[in-house]
């Protein structure tokens, strides 16, 4: 499945495999993201995984990148792709000393 | 946070879409939004409950009281904070100071379902303590105020509670003549302002930290602390009662916001971040140190007793779509129940009697 989302990313950003060996999956055990800040170029996605032991509510209200997993339990994987070139401050609803940038170039 | 929401839609018919569909399933995008794909299940390896030794070593007490690197701890501008927290000079009535919400003889905080403002009306919330605020990721139970700093302004000015305009509270201060001198001292460029106001009060509040418990003092290896019961109580805190889910750590609070099903129209958090789901009627987990002193309990102070509380969790609340999925019935025994209550009034210290400061005139 995981060769599957990569290949979807090569589609979607029409990059090579090469530049997608930055397709970061972000963990999220111990309330806490696995990287502060990460640098992606538009087009292309994260992987979200809630590793925890408690469920989390990743989301962003930066413009053009808006997004609300809602409720991801622990175990379950989702794909965020950023469309827009910009900042883009991903928080946990739930919990709000879990804090990330993305930073989306074009 | 914007006011606007930012629901999911599924958007059918755009090539994005399209190719979505072959790979994710069916993706899910908002207007002008970010693309997300179809949850999938990840094997992540969870492991077993820790050992008891690791788990205490989670509530080991901090050795010091943190501080903003902007708003610096000096002795001086804590006992500046301590005069104004105290001053009901602060209210437009003259009345009502932070400490009569937020008072030490009712464990910083008012002993009253709800707070009492101005004009002696009832306020829509229970007044949460002050205990530990240092370590406060995030103020109000809705989240509504980042700092320390910006919610001691917060209060002040609500026409509900002390009901004083600030520039009004700014000229009343600097007609008080002792106080300008102590403002000068520790402000020396700035003077009575706002701003100082505020980073006084703040570091006053900073030093208000729950005294030495029981639990602290097993924590650290006296077995002899608390009792067999208070031990079984952790462990069921950490295991089947899932109460360590959110109250974590040496404060017993992760600063989050969860619906845990209390029969209340408030919105809470979801005020300040619509569109989320499981942000309505959520409220900040408070920490649970000097527990016993804060009586009553939760967000609307609707349940008196610690042994209502640990009810409504084995319960698990109203069943409604924003109600944390943590929050199920618990199938609790009574003497487990009992047990948690015993764990918990091991977290109240013998506070130390607070001394009232001599005000300005």
């Amino acid at each position: 499945m995981r060769k599957l989302a990569l290949f979807a990313g090569v589609i979607f950003s029409g990059l090579s495999v090469g530049a997608l060996a930055a397709n970061l999956t972000i963990t999220q055990k111990g309330r806490a993201f696995s990287s502060e800040s990460v640098t992606i170029k538009k087009g292309e996605s994260l992987t979200f995984v809630n590793d925890d032991t408690v469920p989390h509510n990743i989301f962003s209200t930066s413009k053009g990148n808006e997004f609300n997993l809602g409720s991801q339990s622990p175990g379950a994987s989702t794909d965020v792709t950023f469309k827009d070139a910009g900042e883009v401050q991903v928080i946990c609803a739930i919990h709000p000393r879990m804090k990330m940038t993305v930073k989306v170039t074009e | 946070m914007p006011g606007r929401s930012f629901g999911r839609s599924v958007l059918f018919g755009s090539a994005v879409a399209a190719i979505g569909f072959g790979i994710f399933g069916f993706a899910k995008l908002g207007f002008g939004s970010a693309l997300v794909g179809e949850t999938r299940r990840v094997d992540i390896g969870q492991k077993a409950a820790s050992g008891i030794d690791a788990l205490k070593a989670q509530y080991r007490r901090p050795a010091l009281i943190s501080f903003p690197k902007d708003n610096p701890y000096t002795p001086e501008k804590a006992a500046l904070g301590k005069k104004l927290y105290f001053d009901t000079r602060l209210s437009v009535t003259s009345a009502q100071s932070c400490a009569s919400c937020h008072s030490p003889g009712f464990g910083w905080a008012d002993g009253l379902a709800v707070g009492v403002g101005h004009g002696m009306a009832k306020l829509g919330r229970h007044s949460p303590t002050i205990i530990n605020a240092a370590w406060g990721e995030i103020f109000m139970w809705d989240g509504r105020l980042p700092t320390l700093e910006k919610q001691a302004l917060g209060p002040i000015q609500s026409p509900g509670e002390m009901n004083m305009p600030i520039e009004k509270l700014m000229e009343r201060l600097a007609s008080i003549p002792e106080y300008k001198p102590l403002f000068a001292a520790v402000f020396p460029k700035e003077g009575i302002k706002p701003e100082t106001l505020a980073a006084a009060i703040a570091t006053f509040e900073r030093t208000v930290v729950s005294g030495r418990a029981p639990f602290d003092a097993w924590v650290e290896g006296d077995e002899k602390a608390i009792s067999e019961e208070a031990k079984r109580g952790f462990t069921l805190f950490n295991t089947k009662a899932q109460c360590s889910s959110c109250h974590e750590g040496w404060n017993f609070t992760n600063d989050g916001f969860q619906d845990i099903g209390l029969p209340s129209e408030d919105v809470g958090r979801s005020e300040f971040v619509p569109g989320v789901l499981k942000m309505q009627h959520a409220f900040k987990t408070p920490g649970l140190r000097e527990i016993t002193r804060r009586s009553p309990y939760m967000h609307d102070g609707s349940l008196a007793t610690l042994e209502q509380v640990i009810d409504h969790y084995d319960q698990g609340g109203v069943d409604r779509p924003s109600r944390s999925d943590l929050m199920k019935p618990l199938g609790l025994t009574a003497q487990e129940k009992s047990d948690l209550v015993v764990f918990l009034q091991t977290l109240t210290s013998d506070l130390t009697p607070t001394a009232l400061p001599v005000f300005p005139r």
